[in-house]
């Protein structure tokens, strides 16, 4: 059989999506671009996130991009957000290079996130 | 067929019938001369041959000898096309075809224009099917060469082949027809139908890919250049060796089909009205071409959700976002954007298509699985920014 267009890793993510929604008076972002449509919102105590949710419209490399990247950044720093690189979750789903501009979407998403949330404190 | 999978794919192939591959190994046992060869391998070859032929011609109501075979439709539309417009091009040099044609016919009349010839791409209604008296108007007095399809391969439209064939036939126009979707599908009475050329593929109706045929009929006028040279098998129409056991495979699917196509039909029909039933209530749901078209298939679109992610969501529903031939493409669906479509819904857009062996239990799965995947993506999706 042709090689899978979607990793194991992509199809999991893209399958399960338990970050997926929002956050009620959590601090949000919409970005519309590339074909894709990203919306982001966290929570976060003492500087740091606590709960991250995403809703996306785009491919499933998109999709599993968000779910990974929210589930990553929860227990991290809310300013480290606004210079988060999506290069290494790009090469572990991985994501075709085709993609890659959708993938710099969200990318762009979560650093506008992260300049609201330090726009905030 | 592919384990832990739902297959819904049967206009781009089928499976091939038992029956049809116990007769390729019986002509495969039986001998493996060359049919050309004069000695009596190959003449049990030939007769191998003729066979078929005769269960061909015997579905089409044709004269065996009008049938050249070939590796598939694709090539008996470049034979027809480019054959017949060449051998036509001293009557005039204007072709006319449909927007909606699949890629084996737009590509040769790309390539015809190429050459000189003057193309005239008629539109299609928003259901997919060529008014008659818009296509007449079409025609000009140099026209030469007509190719329209018989039945659509992405939406399963079925054109007023009759009336289309016969205004060619009064102007002593050339009329093929692409009938790759329709051969052993729907009744073809070629005894009866104004049709001068048509194609047809033994795998979209459960025989061996890499064999079907072109149907030339035996008129004053009707004939087409060869486009491959090299022997002169075939009357010089289409040289190169016969695959004999793929030939006698075609001729079986023919008789196979011929014997059931009224049951296939009946069957096909219950399948997609149960389909269609049991989504046609979603939110923003369309139904993409004439819904009067051939029951085998069903092509849908949705608002605002994005295709690729449908059919991924869709799994294990093995279901095509356009033509075989054009799904790798991010392109959206060049067939439902001339339908009026807009890049949102063809993208959008998912062919069901049920075959023989499709099950009501598969259908009613697939609707049920249609339906949770569309609320899935759009649970997931952010609102639109006003």
């Amino acid at each position: 059989m042709s090689a899978d267009p979607y990793s194991a890793t992509v199809r999991g993510l893209f399958a399960t999506t338990p970050h997926a929604g929002d956050l009620a008076g959590a601090e949000s972002v919409s970005t519309s671009d590339q074909d894709v449509r990203i919306r982001l919102s966290a929570s976060v105590e003492d500087g740091v996130i606590r709960t991250m949710r995403f809703r996306a419209w785009g491919c499933p490399h998109l999709v599993a991009a968000a779910e990974a990247a929210c589930a990553a950044l929860e227990g991290q720093a809310a300013a480290g957000l606004v210079d988060w690189a999506a290069a290494d979750l790009m090469e572990n789903l991985p994501v075709p290079v085709e993609k890659t501009g959708r993938i710099l979407v969200l990318e762009d998403t979560v650093r506008s996130l992260g300049r609201a949330l330090c726009d905030r404190t | 067929m592919t384990e832990g999978y739902i297959y819904l794919d049967y206009a781009a192939s089928t499976p091939v019938d038992p029956r049809v591959f116990d007769r390729m190994r019986e002509c495969s046992e039986a001998t493996c001369a060359n049919p050309s060869s004069t000695h009596a391998a190959g003449r049990l070859s030939q007769d191998i041959v003729a066979g078929a032929g005769a269960q061909v011609a015997g579905l089409l109501n044709v004269d065996p000898k009008t049938l050249v075979w070939t590796s598939g439709a694709t090539e008996s539309d470049n034979l027809a096309i480019a054959g017949g417009a060449r051998y036509r091009a001293h009557r005039g040099k204007h072709i006319v075809t449909m927007k909606t044609e699949h890629k084996a016919v737009t590509d040769v009349f790309d390539t015809l224009a190429k050459e000189g010839f003057e193309v005239t791409w008629a539109d299609a209604g928003a259901n997919g099917l060529l008014d008659p008296a818009a296509f007449e108007a079409a025609l000009r007095d140099d026209t030469q060469f007509v190719s329209i399809m018989f039945v659509n391969n992405e939406t399963g439209v079925i054109q007023d082949i009759e009336a289309l064939g016969t205004i060619c036939r009064q102007r002593d126009i050339l009329f093929h027809v692409d009938a790759a979707q329709a051969v052993g599908k729907l009744p073809i009475d070629l005894g009866k139908l104004p049709i001068d050329l048509m194609s047809l593929t033994a795998h979209k109706f459960y025989g061996p890919k890499g064999v079907g045929a072109l149907y030339i009929a035996d008129r004053p006028g009707c004939h087409v250049e060869p486009i491959l040279f090299g022997g002169g098998q075939q009357r010089r129409l289409r040289p190169g060796t016969l695959p004999t056991e793929l030939i006698a495979g075609l001729g079986m699917t023919a008789e196979i089909a011929a014997g059931r196509i009224g049951d296939d039909l009946e069957h096909l029909k219950t399948l997609r009205d149960t389909l269609w039933r049991g989504i046609r209530d979603i939110e923003g749901i369309s139904l993409n071409g004439d819904p009067n078209g051939f029951p085998g298939i069903l092509n849908v679109s949705v608002d605002d959700v994005e295709g690729e992610s449908l059919l991924l969501a869709l799994e294990p529903l093995l279901v095509a976002t356009g033509s075989a031939c054009n799904s790798k493409s991010q392109e959206p669906s060049y067939v439902l954007r001339a339908l009026g479509l807009t890049d949102m819904q063809a993208q959008s857009a998912i062919r069901f298509s049920v075959g023989r062996p499709t099950t009501m239990n598969e259908v009613e799965f697939a609707a049920r699985h249609y339906r949770a995947a569309i609320d899935k993506l759009r649970a997931l999706a952010p609102e639109r920014a006003a």
